[in-house]
Parts: C-alpha cells; sequence; structure tokens
C-alpha cells in the first residue's frame, strides 16, 4: 500500500475519521472502537490536536502523518512510502520519516520508501 | 486504561435524528397503506347489496352509494343477468346495513354536471331490514334524456303562458270584461246590470217588463172587446167572408183572362197587337184584387204586407 | 475522381454522425450501469458497515433532516393555495364532491412528489455531482482503493440509499401535511367528514396506487442520486471539468425526472 502525494485524504472526513474509516470498512469495527484505534496511533505520534481537522486544515506534516497512519491502521504486509520529499516538503524529511516509523514499528511489517537516487545522501547509511 | 477524550462529531445525535426520520417514513407509508385499505373496507365486515337496473351505463366500480348525502358504500361489481338486466353488487359494511329497508328505494340520478350517484331513499327505519338474498330495483331516471323533450314543452308552455297573459291578449280582454261584468254585477241591478252592460239599459229592461205587466192586464181587457168585435153579427170576420167571396170571383175572371192569354200566346206571332190589351186588362184585374186585399187589411186589425205581385 | 472524394465525403460524414450518436448515448448508457451496479449494490449483504451506515446517515440528514421543516412549511403553503383554489373553482362550477378527488389526484399523487424530487434535485442532486466530481478529479477514488476501501461501496451506494430514503420521507412528509391541510379545508376542525374523506381516499388510493406513489418516489430517490453520481464520475482528471460535469449532470437529471413523471402519468391514466 501507497503513501503518496497523488492519493489524497478523503476532503470532507477529519483526520481521525479518515485513519478510521478502514477497520471501520474492512472489519465492520464499531465507530468508537474504530475511532479510538485511531486516536491511539495519533497518540503515539504525538498528533492528536489535528485529530479533527479536515484535509485543507492541515499542514504538510500533519496530512503526511494521517495519510501513513491510514495506510498503517490497515496492517498491510507492505508499505510503499512514494517520494517522501513531495510529502513533507518545507523539512528534513529523512529525520521526521525515521522518528514517525520509530514510534510505529510494531505497527509496520515491511516499508519501503520510494525516492530519487539524488536524494540517496539524506538518508542515514543501514 | 484511561479513556481518550475523541473529538465529538459535527453532528450531535446524528444517529437518533436519521432513525426518527427514517422510523417515521415508514410508519407513515405503511399507515397510509392501511389506512387505505382500512379506508376501502378491507377490515370491516360487509354485507353485498344487489340491485337490478335496466340500465348500468353510468354505474362504475367503486362508486359510491349515497344515504342522506352520507357515502354507506361503494360498487365492487357489475354484471349481466340472464334477463339481461344490469347486476350492480353493492358493499355495504354491517354497521350501515340499518339504513337498508324492505321499503328502500334505490335511484341512480345523473346530474347534468358530475358523474352519476346511486341514492337510497329510506324513509320508514321501522320497515323490516331488506333482506340477505333481495333483489330490489334500481331506477334510473337520467335527466339528459328527458331534458330535449322536457324543454321543448316547458318552451311550449311558456309561450302560450306568454300569449296568454301579454297586454291586449283575449285572455287580459276577457279578464278586463270578467272585471267589468262583475262590477256591475255588484251594482244595484245585480246580474242584469252585470248582463246588460249598464245601470240606464238594465232600469230600462225593468221597465220594459212593468210596462209588459201593465200592457197584458189591458190587453186582456181588449182581446174581449176583440171577441165581440171581431166575431159577432156584421163583425169584421162577417165582412170578410164577402170580400173573400168577392176576391173568388176576381180570382176567376183572372183565370179566364190568363186562359185567353194562353190561347193568345198559341199564336203568340200574329197576335202581338192583341198582347198590349190582354195585358191591360190583368193588370187591372189584380189592381182591382190590390185594391179589395187592402181593404181588407184595413178592416183586419192584423196587418200584414200582402202584394200580389204579377208573374 | 469526384467519385473518390464523394465516397470519402460521405464516408467521413457518417463516421462523424456515428460518433455523434455514440457519444450522445454513452452517458446515458454508463448512467443505466451504473444503476444497474447500484441496485445490484445495495441488496449485497457486504454493502454494510459502520462506514457506509455513517454515511448513508449524512446523506439522510443533509438532504431531508436540515430542510424537513422549510420544506414543509413551503410545501404546506403551496397545498394550502391549491386546496383552496381547487374547492373555491369545483364548487363555482357545481363540483364540490369532487374537490377532493381533484386534491388528491394532482397534489398528493403528481405533485408534491415531483416538487420534492427537484427540490432534492436541485440541493443534494447537484452537491453530491459536484463532490463526486471532485473526488474523480483529485482522485481521491483511487486514494481510497488504495487502503482497500471501495469508494463504490463507501461513497456511491450509501448516497443512494440515503437519498432513496430521504425523497421517500420527505414526500411522505408533506404528503401527509397535504392531507391534513385538505381534510381541515373541506371539513374544519371536526371529525363528521372523516366517513365521506375515508371513502374518496380510499377510491383514489387502491393498493396499486399506493404501490405506484412508492414506486414512483422511489424512481425520483434513485434518479436524484444516481445520476448526479454517474455524472460525477464521467467527469475528466481534469479540475475545469468540474462545473460541466455538474451540468451535464444536472440537465440529464432534469429530464429524467420528467420522463418518469410524464411516464407515471401515461402509465395511471391511459
Amino acid at each position: 500500500m501507497q503513501v503518496s502525494a497523488e492519493l489524497p485524504l478523503r476532503a470532507n472526513l477529519s483526520v481521525l475519521e479518515n485513519i478510521a474509516l478502514v477497520p471501520q470498512y474492512r472489519d465492520n469495527r464499531p465507530t468508537r472502537q474504530a475511532e479510538q484505534q485511531a486516536w491511539q496511533l495519533l497518540e503515539r505520534l504525538n498528533r492528536t490536536a489535528c485529530a479533527g481537522l479536515r484535509d485543507p486544515d492541515l499542514d504538510s506534516e500533519q496530512r503526511f502523518v494521517a495519510k501513513l497512519l491510514r495506510v498503517v491502521i490497515g496492517r498491510p504486509p507492505i508499505i510503499v512510502i512514494e517520494r517522501p520529499g513531495l510529502l513533507l516538503p518545507d523539512s528534513h524529511y529523512p529525520s521526521r520519516l525515521a522518528d514517525c516509523l520509530a514510534k510505529l514499528e510494531d505497527e509496520i511489517n515491511t516499508l519501503w520508501i520510494v525516492d530519487y537516487r539524488w536524494n540517496a545522501p539524506l538518508y542515514p547509511p543501514i | 486504561m484511561e479513556r481518550p477524550a475523541l473529538p465529538t462529531h459535527l453532528i450531535k445525535h446524528l444517529g437518533l435524528k436519521v432513525s426518527l426520520l427514517v422510523g417515521t417514513t415508514v410508519f407513515l407509508a405503511l399507515g397510509f397503506l392501511g389506512y387505505t385499505l382500512f379506508a376501502r373496507g378491507l377490515f370491516e365486515p360487509t354485507r353485498t347489496l344487489t340491485l337490478i337496473a335496466e340500465d348500468v351505463s353510468n354505474v362504475s366500480i367503486g362508486m359510491p352509494l349515497n344515504f342522506s348525502g352520507f357515502p354507506i358504500g361503494q360498487v365492487k361489481r357489475i354484471t349481466l343477468t340472464e334477463q339481461g338486466q344490469g347486476r350492480i353488487e353493492i358493499e355495504v359494511p354491517t354497521r350501515h346495513e340499518r339504513w337498508l329497508r324492505s321499503t328502500s328505494v334505490f335511484t341512480l340520478q345523473k346530474p347534468l354536471v358530475g358523474g352519476a350517484k346511486i341514492r337510497v331513499f329510506s324513509t320508514d327505519l321501522a320497515a323490516p331490514p331488506l333482506a340477505e338474498h333481495a333483489l330490489p330495483p334500481l331506477y334510473t331516471g337520467d335527466m339528459t334524456e328527458e331534458l330535449p323533450l322536457l324543454i321543448t314543452r316547458a318552451k311550449n308552455l311558456l309561450d302560450n303562458l306568454e300569449r296568454m297573459t301579454h297586454e291586449g291578449s283575449h285572455l287580459d280582454q276577457s279578464l278586463a270584461h270578467v272585471n267589468t261584468v262583475t262590477g256591475r254585477m255588484a251594482g244595484r241591478y245585480g246580474v242584469l246590470e252585470g248582463v246588460l252592460g249598464s245601470a240606464d239599459q238594465a232600469k230600462k229592461v225593468v221597465d220594459a217588463v212593468d210596462q209588459a205587466n201593465r200592457l197584458l192586464d189591458t190587453l186582456n181587457g181588449v182581446s174581449l172587446k176583440m171577441d165581440r168585435r171581431v166575431f159577432g153579427q156584421n163583425g169584421v170576420m162577417d165582412q170578410t167572408d164577402q170580400a173573400l167571396s168577392q176576391v173568388n170571383a176576381l180570382l176567376q175572371q183572372t183565370r179566364d183572362s190568363l186562359k185567353k192569354a194562353d190561347a193568345i200566346l198559341a199564336n203568340a206571332q200574329e197576335a202581338s197587337g192583341d198582347l198590349a190589351l190582354l195585358r191591360g186588362e190583368i193588370d187591372d184585374s189584380v189592381r182591382k184584387l190590390n185594391h179589395l186585399i187592402n181593404e181588407i187589411n184595413r178592416k183586419w186589425p192584423f196587418a200584414r204586407e200582402v202584394e200580389v205581385k204579377l208573374p | 475522381m469526384h467519385y473518390d472524394r464523394a465516397m470519402r465525403w460521405l464516408i467521413e460524414l457518417l463516421t462523424r454522425s456515428g460518433d455523434a450518436l455514440i457519444a450522445h448515448l454513452l452517458p446515458t448508457g454508463r448512467v443505466l450501469r451504473f444503476g444497474a451496479i447500484a441496485l445490484a449494490g445495495i441488496f449485497s449483504p457486504g454493502l454494510y458497515n459502520s462506514a457506509t451506515r455513517t454515511v448513508v446517515q449524512k446523506q439522510i440528514y443533509f438532504t431531508a433532516w436540515q430542510i424537513i421543516g422549510s420544506f414543509s412549511l413551503f410545501a404546506a403553503l403551496l397545498s394550502l393555495l391549491l386546496i383552496q383554489i381547487t374547492i373555491t373553482a369545483t364548487r363555482n362550477y357545481g363540483l364540490g364532491d369532487y374537490a377532493l378527488e381533484v386534491v388528491l389526484r394532482v397534489l398528493v399523487i403528481e405533485l408534491l412528489p415531483l416538487i420534492t424530487a427537484l427540490f432534492v434535485a436541485l440541493r443534494s442532486g447537484a452537491a453530491i455531482n459536484a463532490e463526486v466530481a471532485l473526488m474523480k478529479i483529485t482522485n481521491e477514488i483511487e486514494a481510497l482503493a488504495e487502503v482497500g476501501v471501495d469508494a463504490m461501496r463507501l461513497e456511491f451506494l450509501p448516497r443512494v440509499i440515503g437519498g432513496v430514503i430521504s425523497v421517500l420521507a420527505l414526500t411522505a412528509t408533506v404528503s401527509l401535511t397535504a392531507l391534513v391541510l385538505a381534510y381541515l379545508s373541506l371539513y374544519g376542525l371536526q371529525i363528521h367528514g372523516l366517513a365521506a374523506f375515508s371513502q374518496v381516499l380510499g377510491q383514489v388510493f387502491s393498493p396499486g396506487q399506493v404501490f405506484g406513489l412508492w414506486l414512483k418516489c422511489l424512481l425520483f430517490g434513485l434518479a436524484v442520486t444516481v445520476i448526479p453520481i454517474a455524472a460525477g464520475l464521467d467527469a475528466p482528471h481534469k479540475l475545469f471539468f468540474a462545473p460541466i460535469a455538474v451540468l451535464a449532470g444536472m440537465v440529464r437529471l432534469f429530464f429524467a425526472l420528467m420522463l418518469i413523471e410524464v411516464g407515471s402519468l401515461a402509465i395511471t391514466y391511459l
């Protein structure tokens, strides 16, 4: 599953609802339960402040977190983050990314980051 | 574990509101269906009333049966009987059954505007109830069919009435006459005045009758004298007898003259000269006869215009 | 030489008009296909989960609940006016007995459902059309599919369901209001007219007529949601196509509503 600049959030739903939508829809979780699950994920990233906001009101970092959590909550076998530079334009994104992913380590099976080769020096050596 | 403070949703009590709305809708939809079925009398015990009509052309399914303007039943079926009559089956709820009596009259009325109506008239509500298998007739009084005839008749009637009543018509004059006659009748001389036209005329008649009465009295006296004068010795009759004898003789003469005339006429061609002479002779005889008759007339009191005319 | 040119011209003309015809028919075909999918989807048990339920609820809330008060008031005023006009006119012509039947047949069966459908079409139909067009243009549909959510099941079918229920709810409300107003106008605040009222009502609303009315409202509800959604999905991935998609959808919706109304009239009275 991809996290991409070309795959926007559902515009008329808040961040929390966008994240909770996946367990609601796929596992038919009751709304409150699904939202609690989403809330917990947001808490892990200290992003509960933006839970009630919708897409146009988010900054790029909040939007990225929402998109990432929407994917993470579905527990897919592989997560692809496509061009993180586009998703987190105004920051030193590799460290932000690593920060987020470290907090969600136990929620993620496999994660691939797809980026341009010329951005390779930005990432810490594996 | 501490319960996280989830942000409240934008719409409060969304589920409740929607459930309320959907519930109301379902209730209304089903309730409406139920009500229409109830209104159609589906849940009510009914009895079938069968009417026999000569013509069912204005009857339709679902048409109401009206009693005093209230619908108490509905037409359910219209069929044709073996006898070729219309058979109308009407469902009447049993609670309205009491309006149907054995003396009830059923009519189908078609007003000028609007649909036809079946009406029941039950004047005697104490009459025995209408039997289950009774087949009362439905009287069809179709106003529109008889309308042209009715209008023609009414028109004639109105024309006549107008002719009779307008100014100077016979009736008007008659009435005026009657008025004057009755006015006079009420006058002094009563009916007589009415008949004769004025009080003066009536008075004259009355006077005349009085005079006639007086006259009759004197006439009695006169007729006694007359008997003596006319039929007595040397009375009028005696003289008349003599005169008649003379007349006979004269007539004899005349006859002789006529005989001569016949003879003369036989050879009229040559004897035309004698004809004037003969004619003078006859004229003379006739003159004498006239004179005689005049004399008789003079003597005879009841004179009549008598003239012997020559042929 | 001339023959060849003529032939080429003819072929070109036929190709062009054929393309135009196909282009003209394609949206209709897509609407019908989407309608078929929607109908099939509505009856699949897999559709319903807490997310789709929320969408249905929201759709009903925005389409019906938000406007039910003001719209009922408007419909009541309109109904009252038409009822009074009908009663006065029929009484003037000595047809007062038929006032109720005329009111039921014209107002309750034909006019109010159509007005409701038009109102919902103008308000929610346009909104749905714009929203779906934007979803399509901004790639939200693919984004949802990426996280395993079928936009058809999550967004579109619930909207169809919500729209149908909303139209039914609004129609039921305004019709009931009209019935009550008709009774009050004819008989006043008394119950003695109930028998005659029921009699006429029962006569006009045969079970077939009631089902026909339900069916018509159902079709209205389907039209005001299915056509805008299909029109929105027709929009290409370019933002400037959004108004065009809305425009096309609204025109199609108007004709569809009229077609349903005319069809129902034809079926009822022919």
